[in-house]
């Protein structure tokens, strides 16, 4: 505790603007602890050393003339492996992307850097955001702080994994069928993915184009509404986001009294969750009853067709979103005499990419094709307005939606061989990506079949553009559950 | 081998134009666009950004300014402008386009549904029917030659082109005659670059067009036949139109007979067009096998255009070539050959027209375009620029055909004149008369003048009086050098005549 490790961003900010801390004492610890620790989790990829530090002082300079070094000031950050930053290496967990350097900084990092944080570090994700493990990744697995046998969930298992683990307050990651939510909810830390549109993906490598949202790792509620107020807003650089900043999104006092919480059947059925997640959830739901909240439950009969109309959209997507990976300009080629150019670009993809990746760029390409692409993608596409409008229907009797977040509490590496049961690992929150709508999962105690100890999370969902109440909520659960980050096993 | 003779042979032609818009920036990204003027030279490779580059993160932005040239050339050729459309990706894999797919415009084009007519080579009107005309981004290009000349055994790709906005116009299969075909083609130009959105240069690939040729025979039993349609592709001038057209026309009849293939799925093949052996090769037997894969691009939103949108285009599109023409023939009585000259530039025509409405010119039109097409016209080819990039005020021009109107000045001061106007703003009658240019009519100045001429001449002035009148030009040389060009020729004639006797 003494070293900082579990301090906020709140209490990092108000300590370097009160200058009894300096940005760059913050960012010598935090440095120090990655490279002391990176080690036993394999969370970050790149540390950018001299660039943080370099950042830092200049806080201290603007702190030491009065001038406002911003709401994050000498927070540290961790940045997801797909979000281009003008520091380091940028390479989405793939070889094809080794030692790739991005000229451009995305939007979010822009936006926080101008708010004083400092990118610390790339942390390791699935190849390309490809995964519910992060054992996809092509810089190795990374492994879950609670308990280094065991995945810290993906795609953004890195930046969960830091977070967990108390290496910074705060990292980014991007979810595009819960690639947020799950690792947070198996590392023991609060990830938001915010509603479709709400944060720029201008620097984020696209995945699924229309699923795809930035959102941060924090270890508070609180700290994650901040982290979102500041990457949040209108960017004239990514068409896609929505007009207007993000005030509408400043946390506010949820009480309790008066929440109208909505229970999916379909999130609790007996059987289909680790006895330990139902019963945590299930606790929760009765401690918030009596903390006044009204209880209704909900029917939201798509719940399990979410998986199979993702599968065909988000790959579709990744098709073409990932062509340009062709080895002409960057990128791996391929070291192989090739007699023709199309010969170059299927040696080089075929060496750059992994096997997951090839194989959700294949059945992209085979859905999108004629003949298939009604069958498929048109169907995915009609399913998917019918998952959105049942969300509709449901926030008519209720401000947010409550259950687990993943079924299960995180697993051990290489357990789920076959892709069906790691797909099934988003089954609680790839519909949230499919309709646009705001989710957080929070950690609410420890458990699990084999010995216990993994954390569970809880997810909450909200209307799209909704965070305000998204997240005063789970401000309030979180003050029921007080999960003690701290107990995470340190080296 | 089909030897049936064949009663009739019909073509059928449509055709796609490919015009690349000189909007500032590019189609998704704020870098300039190199079919802009200003950065049409730019070096290999120097109009890049992480968007043209694709690089990983980055994401397209719509210029409107190229939607709203597109609306303007739809709403010129009667088009629809769509409510709502959208953008898709055309996804294939080569080395000129960086994302491996083009964003491009698929079931929902932005304009819909028009028509333009032609005066067709049958001596008819005719109307060419537009099916649809879509926005996309051109691809870079591919050479093998190093910038500065010499030559690359491998390929090299210049990306400056890459993203630049291009405008796909589609017509029906309206037409019947290779002549129609490169008739619309080029009036087509002149009202794109009357609109302002390309400066039609076809050697710089500005316009490119493709069409799509068949025949339909009717054999002598009867039988109808239509032969297998070719697109032909890629022409950049009216010439490789005319003539690969008119290569179809027979090559089309005897590929039947050789091998019977008519229209049908899968019929379909592409050629190009080889300008020195004047013929179209084949390039792809079967158009149907690229599987393009076309999906609504999630990166972009979709194109909402409402009413007042459109008429506020439509209020920037000026009066059109061909409207103007049919006024200044009609009106003004101008030859068409001479209308169609003013009308290549639109800045021509506007200044044209202003010199027309000046009081000074009389709104004598036929005398304005006169003096526009010869003597201005020919300053202006000395200085290798427009008509109306001289310096010259319409109401100057308009000023030299008052002057001339009323023989206040000789046809042999409108060059000096005009060149003195190019560099002031001063109005053309003082301009004339500080440089002496007016017409002399005063007798004794002109007497003096005269005198004076046989004096220095006396030889000549000795044989006029002999009756030799050749020598009458010597003395009329003495008199107009003296007189700066003011004396009027015939006066002066006139008045040594009177004075030799």
């Amino acid at each position: 505790m003494s070293d900082g490790r579990f301090e906020s961003c709140h209490g990092i900010r108000d300590a370097v603007r009160s200058g009894t801390r300096t940005a760059v004492e913050v960012i010598t610890e935090t440095l120090a602890r990655i490279d002391r620790e990176n080690e036993r989790t394999n969370s970050f990829r790149d540390v950018f050393h001299e660039e943080a530090l370099a950042a830092a002082g200049r806080i201290d300079r603007m702190v030491a003339k009065g001038e406002d070094p911003g709401v994050l000031a000498g927070v540290p950050v961790g940045i997801k492996d797909n979000i281009a930053t003008t520091e380091g290496t940028l390479c989405c967990g793939s070889r094809m992307l080794e030692g790739y350097r991005s000229p451009f900084d995305s939007t979010v990092v822009e936006r926080l850097r101008s708010a004083g944080a400092i990118p610390v570090g790339h942390t390791n994700c699935d190849e390309f955001a490809m995964g519910s493990s992060t054992e996809t990744c092509y810089f190795g697995a990374v492994r879950n702080p609670w308990d280094p046998a065991r995945v810290p969930g993906g795609s953004s298992g890195g930046s969960a994994a830091a977070v967990g683990a108390g290496l910074v307050p705060l990292a980014l990651g991007s979810d595009t069928g819960g690639s947020i939510r799950q690792p947070a909810s198996m590392c023991g830390c609060v990830g938001l993915k915010p509603s479709y549109g709400r944060v720029s993906r201008y620097g984020l490598v696209a995945f699924g184009s229309s699923l795809d949202q930035i959102g941060p790792f924090t270890r508070s509620v609180s700290d994650a509404a901040l982290a979102l107020e500041v990457i949040g807003g209108f960017d004239r650089l990514d068409s896609t986001s929505v007009e207007g900043t993000c005030e509408d999104c400043r946390i506010g006092e949820v009480p309790l009294e008066g929440l109208r919480i909505g229970v999916p059947v379909q999130y609790m059925d007996p059987g289909s969750n680790e006895p330990d997640v139902a019963r945590g959830v299930e606790e929760v739901i009765e401690r918030a009853r009596s903390g006044g909240a009204t209880v209704v439950e909900v029917d939201l009969p798509l719940t399990d067709k979410g998986i199979s109309t993702y599968y065909v959209i988000a790959p579709a997507e990744a098709s073409s979103n990932l062509a340009r990976f062709d080895g002409i300009r960057y990128g791996h080629r391929t070291d192989r005499a090739t007699a023709s150019v199309d010969e170059l670009y299927a040696a080089s993809r075929a060496e750059g990419f992994g096997e997951e990746v090839q194989r959700r760029i294949m059945l992209g390409t085979y859905v999108l094709s004629s003949g298939y692409y009604d069958a498929y993608y048109n169907r995915a596409l009609q399913v998917r307005r019918l998952i959105k409008e049942e969300f509709d229907r449901a926030f008519e009797s209720c401000d947010v939606l409550l259950g687990p977040t993943a079924p299960t509490t995180a697993f051990k590496l290489g357990s789920k061989l076959d892709p069906m049961s790691m797909y099934l690992c988003d089954v609680y929150t790839v519909n949230a990506n499919m309709a646009g709508i705001c989710g957080v999962s929070i950690p609410i105690g420890l458990g699990g079949t084999d010995g216990g100890g993994l954390p569970i999370g809880l997810q909450l969902q909200a209307r799209a553009f909704d965070e305000a109440t998204l997240l005063g909520a789970a401000r309030s659960l979180e003050r029921l559950v007080e999960f003690g980050y701290e107990r995470v096993p340190c080296v | 081998m089909n030897d049936q003779p064949v009663r009739t042979k019909q073509l059928k032609v449509g055709l796609e134009i490919h015009v690349e818009l000189q909007t500032r920036s590019k189609m998704f990204t704020r870098t300039p666009n190199v079919a802009h003027p200003e950065f049409e030279g730019a070096d290999p490779n120097t109009l890049v950004d992480p968007v043209v580059a694709a690089l990983p993160g980055s994401l397209p932005v719509m210029n409107k300014a190229a939607v709203e040239m597109s609306m303007m050339v739809g709403l010129a050729l009667g088009c629809e402008i769509s409510e709502f459309s959208k953008w898709d990706r055309k996804n294939y894999y080569y080395p000129d386009l960086p994302k491996g797919y083009q964003i491009s415009q698929y079931d929902l084009p932005l304009c819909l549904d028009g028509a333009y007519t032609i005066d067709s080579v049958h001596g008819d009107r005719r109307r060419i029917g537009i099916t649809r005309a879509h926005l996309e981004e051109d691809t870079g290009k591919l050479g093998h030659e190093l910038p500065g000349g010499g030559s690359y055994p491998g390929s090299l790709v210049d990306l400056n082109r890459a993203g630049t906005p291009l405008l796909e116009i589609v017509t029906e299969p309206d037409f019947d005659h290779a002549e129609d075909v490169v008739t619309f083609a080029q009036e087509l130009r002149g009202l794109c670059r009357f609109l302002g959105v390309t400066q039609g240069v076809m050697q710089k690939g500005h316009m490119r067009f493709e069409p799509n040729i068949n025949l339909e025979m009717v054999l002598d039993d009867g039988t109808v036949v239509k032969t297998p349609i070719v697109e032909v592709k890629n022409l950049n001038s009216f010439r490789a139109v005319l003539g690969a057209i008119q290569h179809e026309y027979d090559r089309q009849e005897r590929a039947w007979r050789e091998d019977g293939l008519v229209m049908g799925p899968g019929a379909k093949s592409t050629r190009g067009w080889d300008d020195e052996r004047l013929v179209t090769v084949l390039q792809r037997e079967k158009e149907d096998a690229h599987d393009y894969r076309y999906f609504p691009d999630p990166d972009l939103v979709p194109v909402v255009v409402d009413r007042a949108w459109v008429e506020e285009v439509r209020s920037r599109i000026p009066e059109l070539p061909s409207s103007r023409r049919e006024r200044y023939v009609r009106d003004h009585g101008l030859r068409e050959k001479d209308a169609d000259v003013l009308l290549e530039e639109r800045s021509v025509t506007e200044f044209f027209e202003a010199v027309v409405e000046h009081p000074d010119s009389g709104g004598d039109a036929a005398a304005v375009c006169k003096l526009l097409l010869n003597q201005i016209a020919k300053l202006a080819n000395e200085r290798g620029c427009l008509i109306d990039q001289l310096g010259l005020e319409a109401a100057q021009v308009a000023g030299v055909v008052a002057l001339r109107r009323e023989d206040r000045i000789g046809a042999q001061s409108i060059d000096p004149l005009l060149v003195r106007l190019s560099e002031t703003d001063e109005p053309a009658d003082a301009v004339a008369e500080l440089a002496g240019m007016l017409v002399v009519r005063d007798d004794s100045q002109l007497e003096q003048w005269c005198l004076a001429a046989i004096e220095a001449n006396a030889q000549a002035a000795d044989d006029v009086r002999s009756g030799k009148m050749a020598a009458i030009g010597r003395l009329m040389g003495h008199v107009m050098k003296a007189s700066g060009g003011s004396a009027d020729a015939k006066v002066v004639q006139a008045k040594l005549r009177e004075l030799l006797g």
